[in-house]
């Protein structure tokens, strides 16, 4: 398995036959086991700390370690029944409508997201990502090199393919492009999350594929700023330094009060997921700084006309 | 990474509009803002209620002026984050052709709201209130709002942060002579007046006001509550609407809305 990066990126992209009918997946705003069980895990944590217990003593409950306790409250593992209902009767949840929804909550969590259908299509730690994006009701992201993947074209998708020298055939490198366009739809779906990406200069200035696909790339990025759901914004050379040179990163934010946002950080093999507030917190700092030095919204248009000029 | 790379927004320092944000359940507060916030909600815990109560001030004014009133002109000065029922969202289901300009002088602010409201007839600028001709010599505000038509201006939960060594109402009064005749002004504002119903004494209403005072002035703006009377002030030249200016849940409730008044001043009047 390997990847440059999500949003410029691989990971979706490693080859492995799809089945046709995958290409409507995902227009629904699915909720997706990894945020099903972190909402689960969200809610257990309260209930248990509200109770002043310890997870040692919650462990004790279901006959489980500490760590167990601790896998569960983030939404790392499955959850059986039984443990819920233990649970719920240690943190004194007796009313039997508020025990059958959580139950039925926990049960959907155990239900697979809609990239299963890809099989093995996707790496593991991609997976994640997948389901998170496509839970997520804001995106922020930052991209210093590539066009976020989100909102990259066919074309330039496979020179950034081609030019990352994975040696595969035209076959399989359909397949990677199928797949994107089938994390695209999330953008044009029913209730859609909120994309708001910062683009380096650089990755707007780099002619990935050529003159020719570059300008259908600059194309496209004009084309979804006219998306009701998209902000973006360009970080021009000249603000120098600034406060993501480190590199490229998402934070993703869900709706439910009680879900942490989840920062997902990429490398060649593997990727990282803060959900840590002070981590995360960190991250979303910088995200504020680059967003506050970079030019506004209403300008992007203007700048991508430019560069689409001097392609 | 060393934490001075952010210049204009300073998330280690304690920030009113992010205090709000935690309020009302947002997520983009930082941990210096939440341990004012909590430190808030600890010694009031109604404060929680009274952000709510604001926004439902906010959608019962806006609804009230894009429809009734037929106004298609806002200014909101002082708009904070962007969250659920945005000015623009709540008159333009009413008036879909209702303009808005959403002003703040806070550089987190104003890149959410320009990121997230902004868009056709809305846009959103960076200045500050107390400059007010900043504001209405801003060319984004000229192009849209047009000085010769009815306006409304939304004052909500902002004028607190204005102490009177700042010059509120010569502010206010300023915004007022520039607005045409028929033009709306919506105010609301914290006090430590005692709410109509409370079993509070006077002093420990006194005493729970002035630490959350003490508290704000560890952020980027203090805090000033008012009373009645000063609130009033804020309204020379307009004539109030009924029910004049009232506790906030007490503003044409909705008839669902439970009305435990108390915390914020607000109302609306017409320019004569």
């Amino acid at each position: 398995m390997t990847a440059l990066d999500n949003s410029g990126g691989m990971a979706d992209c490693v080859a492995i036959p799809l089945p046709g009918e995958l290409m409507t997946e995902g227009r629904t705003a699915p909720a997706g086991p990894t945020v099903q069980r972190m909402l689960v895990g969200a809610k257990l944590r309260r209930l248990r700390t509200e109770m002043g217990l310890s997870r040692e003593e919650a462990g004790e409950a279901i006959r489980a370690s500490e760590w167990k306790i601790h896998r569960l409250e983030n939404g790392q593992v499955g959850f059986k029944e039984r443990d819920i209902i233990d649970l719920l009767r240690l943190y004194q949840v007796t009313d039997p409508t508020e025990v059958a929804e959580f139950v039925s909550l926990a049960r959907e969590a155990n239900t697979p997201g809609w990239w299963q259908h890809y099989g093995d299509v996707l790496p593991q730690w991609f997976r994640t990502y997948v389901d998170l994006e496509s839970a997520a009701a804001l995106i922020r992201t930052y991209e210093g090199q590539f066009i976020p993947g989100l909102l990259q074209t066919d074309a330039y998708m496979r020179a950034v393919v081609q030019g990352a020298h994975l040696d595969e055939s035209a076959e399989e490198l359909g397949r990677r492009v199928r797949l994107r366009m089938a994390r695209q739809q999330l953008l044009t779906r029913e209730q859609p999350p909120r994309v708001w990406a910062v683009i380096d200069e650089a990755a707007l200035r780099r002619p990935v594929g050529g003159r020719e696909v570059m300008a259908g790339q600059l194309e496209r990025l004009i084309e979804a700023t006219k998306l009701p759901n998209v902000t973006l914004q360009v970080l021009p050379f000249e603000v120098g330094a600034h406060a993501a040179m480190l590199g490229a990163f998402s934070i993703l934010r869900f709706a439910d009060r009680e879900l942490p946002d989840v920062v997902y950080l990429e490398h060649l093999t593997n990727a990282v997921y803060l959900d840590k507030r002070d981590e995360a917190e960190r991250y979303l700092d910088v995200m504020e700084s680059i967003c506050d030095e970079s030019e506004p919204p209403a300008r992007t248009v203007e700048l991508l006309e430019k560069l689409l000029d001097e392609v | 990474m060393p934490d001075d790379w952010t210049t204009r927004i300073n998330t280690g320092v304690p920030n009113p509009a992010r205090i709000y944000d935690y309020f009302l359940g947002g997520k983009d507060n930082f941990p210096a803002d939440r341990e004012v916030a909590e430190q808030v909600v600890a010694i009031a815990p109604v404060a929680l209620d009274i952000v709510e109560d604001n926004r439902a001030f906010l959608r019962r004014v806006v609804r009230f002026l894009a429809g009734e009133a037929g106004i298609r002109q806002f200014v909101d000065l002082g708009s904070g984050l962007p969250t659920q029922g945005n000015v623009h969202e709540i008159a333009q289901a009413t008036a879909p052709d209702a303009r808005v300009v959403y002003v703040d002088n806070d550089a987190m602010v104003v890149t959410h709201s320009r990121a997230l409201l902004a868009g056709r007839n809305t846009v959103a600028i960076e200045a500050d209130l107390r400059d007010p001709d900043s504001v209405m010599e801003h060319p984004e505000v000229r192009q849209l709002i047009d000085f010769d038509q009815p306006i409304a201006l939304l004052l909500l939960a902002i004028l607190h942060f204005v102490p009177d060594d700042e010059d509120p109402f010569g502010v206010v009064a300023r915004f007022r002579d520039a607005l045409p005749a028929g033009s709306y002004l919506a105010i609301s504002h914290g006090t430590r007046d005692i709410p109509a119903r409370t079993d509070m004494s006077p002093e420990a209403m006194a005493e729970m006001g002035a630490k959350v005072e003490r508290l704000y002035q560890l952020t980027t703006a203090s805090l000033v509550t008012r009373t009645r009377a000063r609130v009033e002030r804020f309204f020379d030249g307009f004539d109030l609407l009924d029910p004049g200016l009232v506790e906030i849940q007490l503003w044409r409730p909705d008839e669902s809305e439970p009305l435990l008044p108390g915390g914020f001043y607000g109302g609306v009047g017409r320019k004569r």
